[in-house]
């Protein structure tokens, strides 16, 4: 990254470390909206990253975009800070309007909604992040002829109040012959749509990467801090296999979202994110189990803030495109292809844009 | 700990093809036959010189000393085609891997001249001279010793554990050449060459559970080793080991011992159409894609001379248990058989990467002390 790139993350970084305590992740559980947050981020023009300066956006590109959603996830930001900025992000990738209101979106393959001729869109869709504190929303709607990118007013809808593992909104949203909104329907095609999910995946898998590197570092903390039998204890050897554990996990997520995000900015594209997405599994796998082994009882009380990261990370993996999915993906890859393994592995194709 | 992301370049991209060209057409000639742990069971002097003639031994070394002056991503590219086609390179590794690059660093101007030209040909074999019979982790209790005599110095004692050493022309050991100080115990430690075939010196070959011999039992007794083959500084030895095990912990070989295995596997899977098995190779693949990402950052770090002692620990302590979980995975997804000198590929590969499987996590420093450091190093960074 560059470094104006670096003072950005820092810039961030110093916003979430000084206003997002345990306390304010708490107000999401309480079912409370965090607006001291989300207007530091509005005064800041964080919510306007990645969007172009033409479009009244602060600039910036999807490699900011990712590093940020990082930190999201590696402070457990109570806001919907990612729904927003990815719904304009897709908006403005199909040249569509961007919004000023609050966004939310949808790009699931599993769920999606009806258009009709007159431009109307109906269904239901479950697990709508932030729907109930977001005024519209961005999702893929069927039409007669294939896919689109549509846009609607969530105030036509009717939201049914739903919550994650970690008491995030996950709401459920029904659309009956509601207008789309400013003519925002965009036809895209099934490649376009395939790629839209996998740069919402890599979306998704920066908020875990930044979740796991919380995670090692409470527990690394934690162990210093912590006495047993009169000494700190990460000063015991079966400790310090899980100590070892944890920031292998971590190191190894983070070189492959950095490897991830290089090659989805540099369009040099092959299979980063299912690679990442599926190896992320595993890593959240170990990491929740060792951190809060090493907490002992008082990670699992909701006076301790590991929680907080773990719910997330069991929730988030099985949102959007699943472990399961991409290596059914991958399979398929691989049976179609020509090459031997090792080959796959070392080629470079230059084959995904997304601008 | 922050890795770099690399992109290979065009030129490296070729350099790669090039590589894998000239194996697979010794592949095809019946130069070699495809092996797992290749690096360090399978010794074939005669394909290392092969190797020699190609320019690929000492790749990163001055021109002046027999290199190529190309960089540690060039040199990790063609590390990653030997193993991943499983090509008999152990002759050579050891003096390539870890003895050039100790020289460079810390060999005096005759050292480099006299030996580094022999190991670029193939022509030069070098082992590990580190464990002892009652130090294998900890290096400390070091216990062979020298003592000054006119000249040079007499040394008596044992290594053990060394692999190739009947294969292999020298040794740099690790010896005490001060008395053992209780309280510092890593002071006093030197790095001698000794000639393996130097009068005093005898080798026993320590029978692998497989039958064969790769290791080696190394006794020393009243050799002599003149002056002129004191590496670095005396004294200074545990510092130079140290180093030492930065390049030897990080590289492919710590990833890629059963590749083959898994190459093999996804090859039979796929001539049975099996989705459900290639689904779980792709758990494989991405494993193997984050490590060799990790590897090669620390490649990378290790080429502008940044400290990597930590992320080397990690790179080895999680690489060779991946590489010990692929025989385990590969005999639930194809009905095999595994033997040593099976026709079908698939079961001798399985067989090779089974037997060999314990020594991973166990060469090159064990996973548990490996955890230890890094446990150490996370809680103190």
């Amino acid at each position: 990254m560059s470094e104006i790139k670096d003072m950005l993350i820092d810039v961030v970084e110093k916003i979430f470390k000084d206003r997002v305590e345990k306390e304010t992740v708490d107000l999401v559980e309480e079912g409370k909206w965090a607006e001291n947050v989300w207007s530091i981020l509005d005064d800041n023009g964080m919510l306007a990253v990645a969007i172009s300066e033409e479009a009244g956006g602060a600039g910036g590109d999807l490699e900011d975009l990712l590093n940020i959603y990082r930190l999201i996830g590696k402070y457990a930001v109570p806001i919907p800070f990612v729904e927003n900025t990815f719904a304009n992000y897709l908006l403005e990738l199909e040249q569509l309007p961007v919004t000023n209101h609050k966004i939310t979106y949808v790009v699931n393959l599993n769920e999606t909604l009806n258009l009709n001729d007159d431009q109307k869109v109906s269904g239901a869709l479950s697990n709508v992040p932030w729907a109930r504190h977001a005024d519209e929303l961005v999702a893929i709607a069927k039409g007669n002829d294939g896919d689109y990118l549509v846009k609607v007013s969530l105030k036509d809808a009717i939201v049914e109040p739903n919550i994650n593992l970690a008491c995030e909104p996950r709401d459920t949203v029904k659309l009956d012959q509601v207008n789309v909104l400013n003519k925002s329907t965009k036809a895209i095609t099934p490649e376009k749509l395939q790629r839209l999910v996998e740069v919402e995946t890599a979306a998704k898998i920066a908020l875990m990467a930044g979740a796991i590197e919380k995670v090692n570092d409470l527990t690394v903390q934690y162990t210093k801090e912590r006495e047993q039998f009169g000494r700190p204890i990460h000063r015991f050897q079966l400790v310090q296999q899980h100590l070892a554990l944890l920031a292998g996990e971590t190191v190894i997520v983070r070189t492959a979202v950095d490897n991830m995000i290089a090659a989805l900015v540099e369009n040099r594209y092959q299979d980063e994110v299912l690679l990442t997405r599926i190896r992320i599994d595993e890593a959240i796998k170990i990491v929740s189990t060792s951190a809060h082994q090493v907490h002992g009882a008082i990670g699992v009380t909701h006076e301790h803030n590991l929680h907080q990261y773990t719910r997330r990370l069991w929730s988030y993996r099985d949102e959007g495109v699943s472990q399961s999915d991409c290596s059914k993906i991958f399979a398929n890859k691989l049976l179609q292809s020509n090459e031997n393994l090792w080959e796959s592995l070392t080629t470079v194709k230059k084959q995904f844009q997304t601008h | 700990m922050k890795l770099p992301t690399v992109r290979f370049t065009e030129e490296q991209e070729r350099f790669r093809l090039e590589v894998r060209s000239f194996l697979q057409k010794e592949l095809e000639k019946g130069t070699y036959e495809t092996k797992c742990d290749s690096w360090l069971s399978g010794s074939n002097p005669s394909f290392s010189k092969l190797i020699g003639e190609q320019g690929w031994i000492g790749l990163t070394w001055p021109k002046q000393y027999g290199g190529q002056e190309r960089s540690s991503i060039d040199r990790y590219i063609l590390t990653e085609e030997f193993l991943a086609i499983g090509a008999p390179v152990a002759a050579h590794w050891i003096a390539d891997r870890q003895t050039g690059p100790l020289l460079l660093r810390y060999g005096t101007e005759e050292q480099k001249s006299y030996f580094l030209p022999k190991i670029a040909k193939g022509e030069c074999y070098f082992a590990i001279g580190l464990s002892e019979p009652n130090s294998g982790s900890d290096l400390a209790s070091v216990s062979t010793r020298a003592e000054k005599v006119e000249g040079g110095w007499i040394v008596n004692g044992s290594k053990t554990w060394t692999s190739n050493a009947h294969d292999a022309h020298f040794m740099i050991t690790l010896v005490r050449t001060e008395p053992f100080d209780g309280v510092k115990k890593h002071n006093g430690l030197s790095q001698l060459i000794i000639d393996l075939h130097a009068e005093g010196v005898s080798i026993v070959p320590i029978k692998y559970l497989t039958g064969e011999a790769h290791f080696n039992e190394v006794f020393f007794e009243n050799v002599f080793v003149p002056d002129n083959r004191v590496v670095g500084t005396l004294g200074n030895g545990w510092k130079q080991g140290l180093a030492e095990l930065a390049f030897e912990r990080s590289g492919p070989e710590r990833i890629l011992s059963t590749f083959p295995l898994l190459e093999e596997l996804m090859a039979e899977l796929r001539r049975q159409s099996d989705i459900d098995g290639l689904t779980q190779v792709s758990k494989l693949v991405a494993q193997l894609w984050s490590l060799r990402n990790l590897s090669i950052g620390v490649a990378k770090v290790l080429e502008e001379g940044g400290e990597v002692a930590i992320p080397a620990a990690l790179v080895k302590a999680v690489g060779t248990k991946f590489e010990q979980s692929i025989p385990e995975i590969a005999r639930l997804l194809v009905s095999t058989y595994p033997r040593k000198d099976a026709d079908r590929k698939l079961d001798r590969l399985l067989a090779e990467s089974i037997l060999h499987s314990p020594g991973f996590t166990i060469r090159g420093g064990t996973t548990e002390i490996l955890y230890g450091i890094i446990a150490k190093g996370v809680v103190a960074g």
